[in-house]
This record gives structure tokens, C-alpha cells and sequence, in this order.
């Protein structure tokens, strides 16, 4: 068995002048700077994963049958069920909308998540406003301004259509937790 | 040095590592041989880290994997490229471990006092040839499915323990679910982890013995055998004069791997790129029509099987593999002459050129035989009864005679034959209805088409709409995920008759 220590090395360094011995370092590692590169390219990009598709005409569910069973002056949750693209499966998704009127006519609908982190909120009978259970949230039910809590924008509404008597929402998330309203 | 720098340094030493690792003085004049075993290394990193990306796009159970794998394919940036890297990683891994084996072989490097590292080196083997076989099974489609059954039945042909074994690898009775996960476990925990641990080994050994001296340094006036009690005192002389030459690991023998290994890496990322991995149907079990074929690494042996009587099946199937084990095991504890050229062992080179030239012969071989009239659905999904039925018709009517099919070995073409358009599309371009109409009459179509008529007596109105249904499945391959786009034009009369 050798050994190999640094003092086994001679003085004399043969073949290996500075100039040789720089050259190949330098080589080295412009070797290994474009293995690097060709591995991390494709890598990097693989790791972000592909952006959604976004749905032409916009994602537009029918959340009423009939404007004249809807109450007035009293917000109404409505749930609904919708197929979604989950990476390699198809998978089903709950979302829900606050909706809203004041003459039966003209409608108002929420997003069901609170601006704040996400959370449903729902009607506080008692108080006449959106109330936020996980934070303490408070939300003005006519117009969507936060009342109370740490909310940072008011609700986020929704197009809202009237066909033949149903009501139609474009559904949308946006982004939660900060100020300005992006879609998500 | 920097202060953090000497501040780490006076307590762990740096300097006495680098001087230990990289400033450790090597033999003078290595070959470009001695880069195999580091290329190996550079492509075993390349398997992690492409290996980590996959894993983050792959899920392990028959109900999904085959669509994940197919999401990385087409939705995910450079997916197929990570993917198609990993895939040709793993042909690359076989080819250098054995270069790199037989590198060693040939020079003797094996001898005292490097049996320790050979036997490493065995071991690192088989776990390759492990990660490319439980590997092979995991995008689950048509291939991989029929390649692991038949791979897991030549385990079951050991004698005593075969059907033991063949539940113990599939993880029940019959290949499916638990077979799907065991192979994945392996292939991504257990072998990682022992691969890891047997090569940070080899490359302490390699750091510790230093690479062997060239085959003519140790050979002058040498002891014959190198369990004569003077071998060690000349081994040890010769190796200190061999390392004076002011040779340094660090940059001398570290520039040429990291050439060797760019390179390699470089390959690996245009047949990734250009070339892919490929992504069959998705795995059928009941369709008996496939005829499986392992990955080209293992066809020497595959074929091997087609040449023995089947009493004497097991025996090869079970008996070679083994027999080589021990062999390579065995080698440098039985093999002691001191000679270590390769022109200076008759009978090693005589074994050695043998095994390589009939390995390549039979791969050759297998190369050939590539099964024909295996007609594949290119569809990406799972053919029906009806679809099935219809590519049957397709093969008995030769249809492959003519029209060329992609995935679909040719069939020998008949003198007269004319050129014919490829159906790998067709599906894209016609209806079901209008295929059916076509195969009635081609010439009502076009009236100078050399096609037959297969309308009745030829074939039965079913089985006609059973041909058009396989026809009409054909896409174009899985991985273009194109959409059809009906160019169907009917004749005058058929017109006529559908107006009234």
C-alpha cells in the first residue's frame, strides 16, 4: 500500500509548468461550467410547472334559475361543482359565490374566498355583513369594502349576467393577500 | 485564503484535504481510458438530478402513471428533454460501466492490490443493470408492461425458489398495482441509497491506492505471481517511481475527466433533445397481440433464450447470469500471475474477445428480428374489442404490404406492389363513415387507384367497419397529441343518394 502525501512530491515538476497547470485548470472548469449548463438548462425549465390554460369567453356558470326566487336585501351563497384540469387527472373543484340584490334586477356577486387568506366567509344575520371567521374579517355586504380585520382589499366581484331570467357569473380567483386585484 | 476561509481552515483543516484529494501526486501518462470510470460518475449525477425532475411529475400507480408521464411529454418546458436525457442516462450508464470494466480488465488493474475495489465494482454493476430493469416498467405503457412480465418470469424459472422469487418481485401473484410501486421504491430509494454508499467506497479506494501504474511498469522483473511474499515490496517500489514524473490529480487527471465527461453529457443532451424517450400506448394487459422486447442492453441475453431447447431454459436463463457473477466475483482472487497487459494473457483476451464478439452478435441478431406485423396502436390510449378486431383485419389483409404504418414493422413488400400513402394520420384526415365507404370501393374514389376493393365477398360489411374503426384510430404518435380534422369528400352519386 502507498502512501500519498505531499511531501512524496519532488521539487522538480517534470511536465507541469505554471503555464500547462493554469491552462488545464482553466479548462477545467470551463468544462464543468458547460455540463453544468447543459444539464440545468432543460432542468430549470422543467421545474416551473406549465401555466394553466385560461378558458376563452371566460368561465361563466349559471348560479340562478330564476331572478324571482331570489331574496331581497339578503345575500345567498351558492356552491357549485366544477371539472378541472389537475395536471395529468381531471379533478372536480367546489367554488362558491355570494350573490346579491336590491331590486331583484340589478345583481351583485363576491367571490366566496376572502381576500384575506382565503377563507369562506359568510352572512352575519344579526350584524347585516360578511363576516370572515378565521381572521375576524368584516365585509360590507352592498358594496364589498372591508369594514374590520386585516383584509387588505375589499371583496372581489364578479361580471355578472341575467339571461332569460338565470343568473350567470363569471367565475374568477385572484390572487389573495395583497392589495391590488390580480387573477390568480 | 479568505478570513472565512482560514477561519474554517484552523478548525477542519482544508488545506490538509486538498492536499490529500487534489494535490496527491498520479502516475505519469494515464490514458483517455482512465476517464471512463469519472464519465460514469458525471452521468450517475445526471441521473439524479434529471431523476428529481421526474419524480416531480411522476405518479406511481397504473391509474396515472402512464398519463403523467405523458403530462411531463407535452404540458410540461423541456419535460421530454429531462425525460429523454434520463432515458439515454441510462444506456450511457451500462455502456461506460462496462467500458470502464473492461478498461480494467485489460489492464490488470483488478490485481493485488485492487481486489477489493473490483469487487465493488461487480456490485455497481448489477445495481445498474437493477436501476435499468425496475426503470424500465415505471411510464407503463405496452413496453414496459410486456418487458417486466417476461423479465419477471425468467426469475421465476429458478429452480426451488422461482415462485417465491417471481411473488417477491412483483409484490403478488400477478404484475400489476404492487408490482408498480415495489419497482418504483427500488428504483428510487433502495438502489440510490446503495449505489451512493458503494461508490463513495470505490472512490475512497481510488483516492487511497491511486490508480494503478501503467501495465509495463509493472511488469519488469517482476515476482511471477503476486502472492509471492516479494510482490508487495516491488508493487510499492514501482508505483512510488511511477508517481515522480511531478504529475497532480488536480489539474492533470481532473482536465481530462471533465473533457471526457462534457462530452458524454454533451451527447446525452441532443439524443434528450432530438431524440426523446419515446412513449408507447398505455400499458394493456389484456391485449395478447404485443410482443415484448427488453431494452437493448438486455437482448444479448434475451436472444440467448431463443437458442436453447426449453429443458434447458432455466438453466441459461437462471444459470448464466449467476455463473457470471461468481466468475467476476472469483476473478482476482483466482487470477495471480503478475501479468497485467492484456497481449501478454492469451486466454483472458481469447475469453474476453469472445464474450464481447457474441454479446454483439446476438444483439445484432435480436437487432434483426425485431418482430414483425406487430401492429401498434399509436392511439395513446387502449384500443376497444371493435378497434382490435379491425387491426386483426389490417394484418391478415396485409395492409402493411403496401401503406407504410409508423411503429409498425414492414412487411415484405410483394413484387407489384405500389406505393401506398401512410395511414400513421389517417384518423386525423377521414371519418370512421368515409373510411368505411373508401375500403368498399377505393376506385369510386379515385378512379385510377390501385387499391382493391374490399366490399363483400372480400370482407363482411362488419369487418369492414371494424378495419375503419382500427384506421380511423390512427392519430399520428401519442406524444404529437394532434387533433382531427375531417378532409372527407364523398363521390357524385353517393351524394345523389344521401340528398333524397
Amino acid at each position: 500500500m502507498s502512501s500519498t502525501s505531499a511531501e512524496q512530491v519532488p521539487a522538480s515538476d517534470g511536465d507541469g509548468s505554471e503555464g500547462r497547470r493554469s491552462f488545464l485548470k482553466r479548462l477545467s472548469a470551463f468544462g464543468a461550467l458547460i455540463s453544468a449548463g447543459l444539464v440545468s438548462f432543460p432542468v430549470l425549465r422543467a421545474i416551473f410547472p406549465p401555466t394553466a390554460r385560461r378558458l376563452k369567453g371566460g368561465n361563466w356558470v349559471k348560479v340562478a334559475d330564476d331572478t324571482a326566487l331570489l331574496d331581497i336585501g339578503v345575500p345567498i351563497r351558492v356552491n357549485f361543482v366544477q371539472s378541472v384540469d389537475d395536471a395529468w387527472i381531471e379533478s372536480r373543484t367546489l367554488n362558491g359565490v355570494w350573490l346579491y340584490t336590491e331590486d331583484g334586477e340589478k345583481f351583485k356577486a363576491y367571490n366566496g374566498h376572502c381576500t384575506h387568506l382565503g377563507c369562506s366567509y359568510f352572512y352575519d344575520k344579526d350584524r347585516k355583513d360578511f363576516f370572515c371567521p378565521c381572521h375576524r374579517g368584516q365585509f360590507d355586504v352592498k358594496t364589498g369594502k372591508v369594514l374590520d380585520g386585516p383584509p387588505p382589499r375589499p371583496l372581489d366581484e364578479l361580471e355578472v349576467q341575467v339571461r332569460d331570467a338565470s343568473v350567470f357569473v363569471n367565475y374568477k380567483d385572484f390572487r389573495l393577500g395583497v392589495p391590488e386585484r390580480i387573477e390568480a | 485564503m479568505s478570513r472565512v476561509g482560514r477561519w474554517i481552515d484552523e478548525r477542519i483543516d482544508l488545506t490538509g484535504i486538498r492536499r490529500s484529494l487534489l494535490d496527491r501526486p498520479v502516475s505519469q501518462n494515464l490514458t483517455w481510458w482512465h476517464t471512463l470510470g469519472s464519465a460514469t460518475l458525471a452521468v450517475f449525477l445526471v441521473q439524479v438530478v434529471t431523476g428529481i425532475v421526474l419524480g416531480m411529475y411522476y405518479s406511481p400507480s397504473p391509474d396515472h402513471a402512464y398519463e403523467s408521464i405523458r403530462y411531463l411529454e407535452r404540458a410540461v418546458v423541456s419535460g421530454a428533454t429531462v425525460r429523454g436525457m434520463h432515458h439515454w442516462g441510462a444506456s450511457a450508464m451500462v455502456v461506460l460501466v462496462f467500458a470502464h470494466m473492461i478498461r480494467v480488465f485489460t489492464m490488470g488493474a483488478y490485481k493485488y492490490p485492487r481486489e477489493i475495489n473490483w469487487l465493488l465494482g461487480v456490485a455497481l454493476l448489477f445495481i445498474v443493470l437493477g436501476f435499468g430493469f425496475t426503470g424500465y416498467l415505471l411510464p407503463w405503457d405496452q413496453k414496459a408492461y410486456w418487458a417486466t412480465a417476461v423479465g419477471t418470469n425468467i426469475a421465476g424459472t429458478t429452480p426451488f425458489i422461482g415462485a417465491k422469487l417471481v411473488t417477491l418481485l412483483r409484490g403478488g401473484s400477478q404484475q400489476g398495482a404492487a408490482t408498480l410501486t415495489r419497482f418504483y421504491s427500488l428504483h428510487v430509494l433502495l438502489l440510490p441509497v446503495l449505489l451512493v454508499i458503494i461508490v463513495g467506497l470505490h472512490l475512497f479506494l481510488v483516492i487511497r491506492q491511486g490508480v494503478a501504474p501503467r501495465t509495463a511498469e509493472l511488469e519488469t522483473n517482476a515476482p511471477k505471481r503476486t502472492s509471492d511474499s516479494g510482490y508487495p515490496a516491488y508493487y510499492r517500489t514501482r508505483e512510488h517511481e511511477s508517481k515522480t514524473g511531478g504529475y497532480r490529480f488536480w489539474p492533470d487527471i481532473i482536465a481530462k475527466d471533465v473533457i471526457t465527461g462534457t462530452m458524454v453529457i454533451a451527447i446525452l443532451a441532443i439524443l434528450g433533445r432530438f431524440v426523446g424517450a419515446g412513449l408507447e400506448a398505455p400499458a394493456d394487459p389484456t391485449d395478447s397481440s404485443y410482443v415484448p422486447l427488453p431494452e437493448w442492453y438486455f437482448r444479448p441475453f434475451f436472444q440467448l433464450l431463443k437458442l436453447v431447447p426449453g429443458s434447458w431454459e432455466s438453466a441459461i436463463a437462471v444459470g448464466l447470469p449467476m455463473a457470471l457473477v461468481v466468475v467476476l466475483l472469483l476473478l482476482p482472487f483466482f487470477d495471480k500471475r503478475s501479468t497485467r497487459s492484456i497481449t501478454k494473457r492469451p486466454a483472458a483476451a481469447t475469453i474476453l474477445g469472445g464474450i464481447i464478439i457474441s454479446m454483439a452478435v446476438r444483439l445484432g441478431a435480436s437487432m434483426r428480428d425485431q418482430p414483425k406485423n406487430a401492429v401498434a396502436p399509436e392511439v395513446g390510449r387502449i384500443l376497444t374489442s371493435t378497434e382490435r378486431a379491425g387491426r386483426t383485419q389490417f394484418e391478415r389483409q396485409q395492409c402493411g404490404g403496401c401503406h407504410k404504418l409508423a411503429g409498425m414493422a414492414a412487411v415484405p413488400k410483394k413484387e407489384d406492389a405500389p406505393d401506398a400513402p401512410e395511414l400513421t394520420e389517417v384518423g386525423l384526415r377521414h371519418s370512421t363513415a368515409w373510411l368505411h365507404s373508401y375500403l368498399e370501393d377505393p376506385v369510386r374514389f379515385h378512379p385510377d387507384s390501385k387499391m382493391p376493393a374490399y366490399g363483400p365477398p372480400t370482407l363482411s360489411h362488419q369487418e369492414i367497419e371494424e378495419l375503419s374503426r382500427y384506421l380511423s384510430s390512427l392519430r399520428g404518435l401519442p406524444a404529437l397529441n394532434k387533433q382531427p380534422e375531417f378532409r372527407d369528400t364523398f363521390p357524385e352519386p353517393l351524394k345523389a343518394k344521401e340528398t333524397k
